[in-house]
């Protein structure tokens, strides 16, 4: 937990202590991060092999980076890392550095020697080739093609979005257990696959006495916007594939192809080998593609597909058209802090019910109210002020967006309730600890100005003050600073 | 000749470190926890009594707090 990059004294508020229990986050990575987290180089190198892949990564590089890979592209040698840093200004230094460290830690390049003993930048061979095959075309056709012939019943894009959200809520339904109670479509079970991949994610733990029960992870999963929720539940379905037997490359090359693919359009599943039909069942189960009958050879992919990694850029453009895919929104929060919640879905209901105190329920509204207690109680179960904020955000009533005071502030809820939802949050934290080790009755200044310096040159200081002569040194960094202040001593001082 | 000691640092708002200095001073956790005043926001205080000293603060917090509003009967 500690956190030793920050700077001198930032460390101090940085570092939870580890003596606070904290409850285990659900943790949300985005397509870098899973990469870097999960990968190891030479599974990277295999991920290359997919020029999806490639192009998926390629687009989620920061901006520099793209630049870099695109200028040593087509160079057939490795390119001194001099000439490299010399592309940018000095004033762009720090996002260069930013970026030479994400290319190097995705292995999209690696450091080589060039004659001369020169250190020089070498994209990876299986990287540049997928990255030039989907510039310039080539190689293996993509698995999924485009269907030769018309559909006879072509299915528009209200339809599918309406049926990618019944699928999606299924799963959802069934976390918060009102699968079997609400009858209709909406109430078909989930397959045992599925429920691994809940049981895997740490969304749901089997429980000896209730059967199987969602987790904190879970409730915080279901704050969640609809997009995140299924990434975040691909990436740990891509987890679980290896074991059913299905090879993560292919898988993860086939989601990007799918995320690549145009809302509307049909494709053709011709030429998949059996495991991608496989995967593509499962995706059909989630509502990430269409299709009307299993053996069909033909498959809609839904907006849930799309631009699954990228969750900005995705938002920037399919806002207008989101926004009429996601219900519409039903929460009334008052400054009195009541909220009414237009809705007779137990999913709604139950998620609410993680942070405001019922009050009443009617058929098609339920009234509750945002207490102290009912948030507090929300936070300890791991939830954030900010996911409770974004998540009333997302489903204010249109109503609410027409409040004077909404049009002049980007936020629709009112302005005391936000505040005071933050507040409770910070009022946990008054106080935050770290573990160290108090330095004091230094003999002279210079002594302790040596030791201090030292402390911080590691990056170990957490706090001092030159005029009483103490400092506070974090817990591990004690033995370090001990060894030079025995050598320090012994040298004469 | 320098003095090192274990503990754990607490940085937090003035008002929070007057109440931790009564809670010393009054006994109020038993005995004596803190090692070093270091100044208006951050204290020194032993690692063991963290714990207690938690449970204590959230006790103040609820103590101070009032409902925003009455429910109904």
């Amino acid at each position: 937990m500690a956190d030793t990059k920050s700077g001198r004294f930032a460390s101090s508020s940085a570092a939870i202590s580890p003596l606070v229990q904290s409850p285990e986050n659900l943790e949300c990575k985005n397509f870098q991060e899973y990469l870097r987290t999960r990968q190891t180089p030479e599974t990277l190198e295999k991920l290359y092999n997919y020029p999806p892949i490639c192009l998926a990564v390629y687009r989620e590089l920061p901006e520099i980076a793209r630049q870099f890979v695109i200028r040593i592209l087509f160079v057939d040698q490795p390119v001194p890392q001099a000439v490299v840093t010399s592309w940018g200004a000095q004033r762009v230094a720090k996002e260069q550095m930013e970026a030479t460290s994400c290319l190097t830690a995705l292995c999209v390049w690696r450091v080589t020697a060039i004659p001369g003993g020169l250190a020089a930048w070498e994209l990876s061979p299986t990287f540049k080739k997928s990255v030039r095959q989907v510039l310039l075309g080539g190689g293996k056709p993509w698995a999924m093609t485009n269907t030769l012939d018309k559909d006879s019943k072509p299915r528009d894009i209200t339809f599918l979005d309406s049926y990618a959200m019944s699928r999606w809520r299924c799963v959802l339904h069934y976390m918060v257990g009102t699968g079997g109670r609400n009858g209709g479509t909406d109430a078909e079970a989930i397959s045992p696959d599925a429920v691994r991949i809940l049981l895997h994610a740490n969304l749901m733990k089997r429980d000896e006495r209730d059967g199987i029960t969602i987790t904190r992870q879970g409730f915080q999963f279901l704050l969640l916007d609809t997009r995140a929720q299924v990434w975040h539940f691909m990436l740990q379905y891509l987890e679980t594939c290896e074991e059913r037997g299905i090879s993560l490359p292919e898988c993860l090359s086939m989601l990007f192809q799918l995320s690549f693919s145009t809302l509307g359009r049909d494709y053709s599943s011709e030429g998949m080998n059996s495991q991608m039909l496989t995967f593509l069942q499962h995706l059909r189960e989630f509502g990430l593609v269409f299709q009307r009958k299993r053996k069909e050879g033909r498959f809609y992919p839904t907006r849930l597909a799309l631009n699954v990694t990228n969750k900005d850029a995705a938002q920037a453009s399919t806002t207008a058209d989101e926004e009429r895919m996601q219900e519409r929104g039903y929460i009334v929060v008052e400054t009195n802090y009541r909220v009414y919640a237009y809705t007779d879905s137990q999913l709604q209901v139950a998620v609410l019910g993680l942070f405001t105190e019922l009050l009443y329920r009617f058929p098609n509204l339920v009234v509750g109210v945002l207490t102290r207690d009912s948030v507090r109680q929300a936070l300890r179960g791991g939830i954030t002020a900010e996911q409770i904020v974004s998540y009333l955000e997302q489903y204010a009533h249109p109503n609410m967006k027409l409040v004077e005071s909404a049009i002049q502030s980007k936020s629709c809820l009112p302005p005391t309730v936000v505040d005071q939802i933050k507040l409770w949050e910070l009022e946990r934290n008054r106080f935050t600890y770290t573990e160290g080790v108090v330095y004091n009755q230094f003999l002279s200044q210079n002594d302790f100005v040596t030791l201090r310096d030292y402390a911080q040159s590691i990056n170990m200081l957490v706090w001092q003050n030159e005029r009483t002569r103490t400092m506070v040194v974090q817990k591990n960094g004690h033995d370090d600073v001990k060894r030079y202040w025995k050598k320090y001593s012994k040298s004469g001082g | 000749m320098v003095n090192v000691m274990k503990g754990v640092l607490v940085e937090c708002d003035p008002a929070m470190k007057q109440f931790l200095l009564h809670l010393d001073e009054k006994l109020a956790l038993g005995r004596k926890f803190i090692i070093q005043d270091l100044d208006e926001s951050h204290l020194f205080i032993s690692t063991d009594i963290v714990e207690v000293l938690q449970a204590r603060v959230d006790e103040l917090m609820d103590r101070i707090s009032f409902p925003l509003h009455e429910k109904d009967p």
